[in-house]
């Protein structure tokens, strides 16, 4: 059983820019409407065997969720923040400690949030009528992702792929189609193979950093001396001609290649294991296996996330301008942009804002047109049930009633992705 | 049967919300009175009442309709037959809304959670707490805030703006500053800037700073009305309202941060809000540090009608809205601030000028 995508992408740009800018009129209420449309867009655009999936989320619930999350964190974040910064300043004499103990404490928080979102949106996901879910077990998870993280960290990365075989295991045996419950199978070693790019960029950047660091070195009298070698460097860039002696300058361009590399590397890992792991979940009669190719999700993102921000960087130094013409910088950059000057002040605060809100809207919905829509249709397009038997013996669970939805992981700022 | 609208079924399948797979629809049709759509599959007949029936909203797929019906949440009707849906009177109508009430009972406990967070619960905790930071981490946060405020105010965005210490300029300052402090052992040292900006204000942060503008001397018609927003920017220090003050921004940033969320880029409103809620100290900081500010210049033989002097130029310049508005103008009870300095003047007392005349035109010239 295959599966088609059947979304145009310029069906999606409206969508996205028509409740972007409700967002924008509602101050942010709108967002959880959005949010619900832009799934049930996506979600109807993938269909397994010519059905589409569907999104029953409901707006209502995520505000609903939303505002739960408030009544509890405020109190949590309020109070603690408070009391963390008076200890850090009576005990430490300094704000530092304060603000770390304060993300420190957000963290397990975070990946709770990240599992409750994970399971209303799957408790919101149906296909041919039947519903998804994920079973409860959102503090479980928190724990394991912080046990995990620390072992990355303290076998510096050298058990990365152990974590992510083990959070995935994790949440996949506690996902359900229906009766059936899926199984996620394999060994974390077999991930090993993912890493194998990244570890070849970073094999190649110790080397060519040591080649123009220290076996042959660019600079060759700077070694010992950083504010020499910071200097020569300003030198090189801003008064070409007077720069000292440099050996084999050119080399210098494997800098940004290694640099492209180790990205190259990252986006491999991620989309290579969710391949690799996709293609061991499994439910009784049902297989799945998936063809994502990593460079051409590399691809999409080199393209779409370059297209959104020069927009937003285009967008900002407009702003930018703007704001200096509105408060009164005019004598620096003449008289022509200085009509804002003449304004009431309240309302060019107004259409600054306006734009402020303007420009984000515009890079949300590039975004959403030329990242998370190629990278949807490639994953549903490489995605594919060889065995679909079991489907006939699956039958409808019960509704996951949960009051507060994604609503933590709104109010903690998760929600960006779909 | 014959007067029934029957539709082409090429292509439809009816999911009975039980089973992941496509039952075959043969015929659908609507009931010669158009009050039931009727679907007939190979496994029997479902009927749903025609008033009943929605259709799932943003489809990707143009033409084809995912259809519902009210009275079965699960079943799902496919068609890429758009003359379906066009046929029924309710369609395109939302799904009956439920559980408002529990939304608003939500909303209003939210809304009323950040009220009494902000307005009630970090300002005692912070009043209460500020009593026991030690002077060493009020001077860190001081030192802390000092940097900042100096580099946020700075127009080249890279330097922090320059303190005024001309020579005699500081003489003329500290002269100033000791006829206030001197023997009066307060808890903490008195420490007092000035910052080369034109912006009409002064202000106080913790570990005893007390920072004036160059904007403030401009405007002061004469030192003692310097040298009574130094009194009252001191009385600031003692009662440790800046270190208060910092303490409940800690608190009710993260409070507002997961009201706005990730709309927008949260951070730049939250920034925004803050700046808004924490422009002013309380009505009676103000008063109690003017009251504190008008005893410190009768004690020091100053007239404490300069404080009034000063409010009185401030409102003949600017009117209600600008500059220092911020800090003294925009208090609804300014009038009352200026009659309550003008009573602490007292007939036939003896004032003599803070500052002479020599000393008062070096402060005027602390940054040149």
């Amino acid at each position: 059983m295959g599966v088609e995508f059947v979304g145009k992408r310029g069906a999606l740009f409206w969508l996205a820019l028509k409740t972007g800018f409700f967002t924008i009129l509602t101050l942010g209420i709108y967002r959880f409407w959005m949010k619900t449309r832009l799934r049930r867009w996506y979600w109807s655009a993938i269909r397994p065997g010519g059905h589409p999936m569907e999104y029953v989320g409901d707006p209502f619930e995520k505000l609903l969720g939303f505002f739960i999350a408030v009544v509890i964190l405020t109190f949590y974040i309020g109070i603690v923040n408070l009391l963390l910064m008076f200890v850090s300043f009576s005990v430490f004499n300094s704000s530092w400690v304060g603000y770390l103990a304060s993300i420190a404490g957000v963290i397990p928080i975070w990946f709770y949030a990240r599992y409750r979102a994970r399971r209303y949106v799957l408790g919101r996901t149906r296909w041919r009528g039947v519903r998804f879910a994920l079973e409860p077990g959102a503090w479980g998870y928190a724990g394991r992702a912080m046990l995990y993280w620390f072992l990355t960290i303290i076998s510096l990365g050298v058990l990365w792929p152990r974590m992510t075989f083990l959070l995935e295991k994790y949440r996949t045996d506690r996902t359900y189609f229906g009766s059936a419950k899926l199984l996620q199978g394999g060994r974390w070693q077999m991930l090993y193979r993912a890493a194998i790019p990244f570890v070849l960029a970073l094999v190649a950047t110790s080397g060519v950093a040591a080649w123009l660091l220290l076996i042959d070195p660019v600079w060759p009298d700077t070694l010992s001396d950083v504010d020499r070698a910071i200097r020569s460097v300003y030198l090189l860039l801003f008064q070409d001609g007077e720069m000292l002696s440099m050996n084999w300058p050119e080399r210098l361009f494997l800098i940004p290649l290694c640099m492209s590399a180790l990205v190259y590397g990252a986006i491999h890992y991620r989309w290579a294991t969710k391949r690799i792991m996709a293609n061991h979940k499994s439910a009784d009669g049902v297989r799945f296996a998936s063809k994502i190719k990593p460079p051409r999700v590399t691809m999409i993102y080199v393209l779409g996330i370059s297209l959104s921000y020069s927009v937003l960087v285009f967008g900002l130094a407009l702003l930018i301008l703007l704001v200096i013409g509105a408060l009164g910088f005019d004598a620096v950059l003449g008289d022509d942009i200085a009509v804002m000057a003449d304004m009431p002040q309240w309302l060019s605060f107004v259409l600054l804002g306006a734009l402020y809100l303007g420009v984000f809207l515009l890079w949300g919905v590039l975004h959403n047109t030329f990242v998370t829509f190629p990278l949807m249709r490639h994953m549903a397009l490489t995605t594919t049930l060889p065995t679909a038997s079991g489907l006939a013996r699956i039958s409808q669970r019960t509704r996951d009633e949960f009051a507060e939805a994604e609503g933590f992981a709104e109010a903690l700022d998760l929600g960006a992705a779909i | 049967m014959s007067s029934n609208r029957s539709f082409d079924v090429t292509g439809a399948s009816y999911f009975d919300g039980d089973v992941p797979l496509p039952r075959n629809v043969r015929t659908l049709a609507l009931t010669d009175d158009g009050a039931t759509l009727e679907i007939e599959t190979d496994q029997g007949t479902v009927s749903w009442p025609a008033g009943s029936v929605r259709r799932v909203s943003d489809m990707a797929k143009q033409g084809a309709a995912i259809l519902r019906s009210t009275t079965d949440p699960l079943a799902r009707l496919c068609t890429p037959n758009p003359f379906v849906a066009a046929a029924l009177p309710r369609a395109n109508r939302a799904a009956p809304p439920k559980g408002r009430m529990r939304l608003a009972g939500w909303a209003l406990a939210a809304v009323g959670a950040v009220a009494v967070q902000i307005g009630i619960l970090i300002p005692l905790l912070a009043d209460n707490l500020a009593e026991y930071v030690p002077p060493a981490g009020e001077q860190a946060l001081g030192d802390a805030t000092f940097e900042q405020i100096r580099e946020v105010l700075s127009e080249t965005g890279t330097n922090p703006i320059p303190l005024c210490e001309n020579e005699k300029g500081r003489a003329a300052l500290d002269q100033a500053v000791a006829k206030l402090t001197d023997d009066r052992g307060f808890r903490q040292d008195i420490k007092v800037y000035v910052l080369d900006h034109s912006m009409i204000n002064a202000f106080a942060l913790p570990g005893g700073y007390v920072v004036l503008f160059r904007g403030l001397i401009d405007a002061a018609t004469g030192p003692d009305e310097v040298v009574a927003v130094l009194g009252h920017e001191i009385g600031h220090v003692i009662s440790r309202d800046p270190t208060r003050h910092a303490l409940r921004s800690a608190g009710s940033i993260g409070v507002l941060g997961l009201l706005f969320g990730d709309f927008a880029g949260g951070a730049a409103v939250l920034f925004l809000t803050e700046r808004l809620i924490s422009a002013q100290y309380s009505q009676e900081a103000e008063s109690g540090a003017d009251a504190f500010a008008l005893e410190l210049l009768a004690e020091a033989g100053i007239n404490p009608g300069a404080l009034g002097d000063l409010f009185e130029t401030m409102r003949r310049k600017h009117g209600e809205r600008d500059g220092v508005a911020a800090h003294f103008l925009s208090h609804p009870a300014l009038g009352e601030r200026i009659d309550a300095a003008r009573a602490a003047e007292k007939d036939g007392a003896n004032y003599t000028q803070s500052l002479d005349d020599a000393a008062w035109e070096a402060l005027r010239n602390i940054c040149e």
